[in-house]
């Protein structure tokens, strides 16, 4: 471009009028003048645009940090995730030991001596209300299992209005189709597996 | 349908004691009285390097080696790859199952199951055989 412009005045020189030169250079002038104009209105587009974009980050940053706060990271870190696992841990033991103490009745009722009907009924009964007690287990992890269950809601509702403020939900699935496909969950799916031709 | 011999000793594998209990009286009602048993996986390849077991019912999750683990190793030993070995455990993805059904596992239960269930997976192996 800088080359055109030479020639061009090369071009005017060797013509030699004054007259010419000056036209020559306002036409110049006047060219720069609107491309300079030009030039203006899109820099000052693309400026307002990138202010604009970085406006709205600065305001989802202060949203964030904002949402982060409401989640409380620090109090499930500290205290809801361990006091679920206490209690998770609790009825881990107390349904082990109800199961355990059903299993003593049990065995016990079957290696009982029958020979003494009387007996027998009386030992049975006995270890019957022992079954019952046992079973009373149910109460306990019940009430502790809705403890977790009330902990793992607040955390799900903490979680979703986090990721709402954060656009994290946008697009993502809760569980591909094809991954939910692949627990078969019962018996007779995984019995449908081994019913297809063994090759050992 | 040649029924399994009652008088075949039987290693179960299961990290949870409960669990072992339950199978070995579903078993004795069976009649199977030779019963013993390991906590893991690695327990119960070195009981079956010192004894010959006529089937192994194995749970999945154990630490440290697992079941599936425990599969593998004995599908890999010349010794013990033909003994029946049948899975009983909680883990119904399909993909553990084909894995299981690769691996060479015999037969496979999901829990919780009942002493029905247990016979007719047993009755399985052994009629393939």
């Amino acid at each position: 471009m800088k080359s055109a412009a030479s020639k061009k005045s090369k071009r005017v020189s060797r013509g030699g009028g004054r007259r010419s030169d000056e036209a020559v250079y306002s036409s110049v002038a006047s060219l720069a003048e609107i491309t300079a104009e030009s030039l203006d209105a899109i820099v000052r587009k693309i400026d307002g645009e990138v202010f604009r974009e970085l406006k709205a980050i600065a305001q989802h940053i202060q949203t964030l940090r904002q949402e982060i706060a409401v989640l409380k990271p620090g109090e499930i870190h500290r205290n809801s995730i361990p006091s679920a696992g206490h209690e998770l841990d609790e009825v881990v033991h107390a349904t082990e030991s109800a199961s355990n103490r059903i299993l003593e009745c049990a065995e016990e009722v079957m290696a009982a001596n029958t020979s003494d009907v009387e007996r027998y009924k009386e030992f049975v009964q006995e270890r019957m209300l022992s079954v019952f007690e046992a079973c009373s287990f149910q109460d306990l992890t019940g009430q502790r299992i809705a403890k977790v269950i009330d902990t793992l809601k607040q955390i799900e509702t903490r979680v979703a209005r986090f990721a709402i403020a954060a656009r994290a939900d946008e697009g993502a699935a809760a569980m591909p189709e094809s991954e939910a496909k692949l627990i078969a969950n019962s018996q007779s799916a995984v019995d449908k597996i081994f019913a297809a031709p063994r090759r050992r | 349908m040649m029924p399994a011999d009652v008088s075949m000793p039987i290693l179960v594998v299961d990290d949870y004691k409960t669990m072992i209990r339950i199978i070995r009286n579903l078993l004795k009602q069976l009649g199977f009285d030779h019963v013993d048993e390991a906590a893991d996986g690695s327990e119960a390849l070195s009981k079956m390097r010192q004894k010959k077991y006529g089937l192994v019912i194995s749970d999945w999750n154990m630490e440290p080696m697992t079941g599936y683990e425990l599969l593998k190793e004995v599908r890999n030993d010349t010794h013990l790859s033909k003994t029946p070995f049948i899975m009983v455990t909680a883990e119904s993805k399909t993909e553990n199952v084909v894995a299981a059904k690769k691996a060479g596992v015999d037969n496979y239960i999901v829990k919780p199951f009942n002493a029905q269930t247990l016979k007719s997976k047993i009755d399985a192996v052994f009629s393939v055989e």
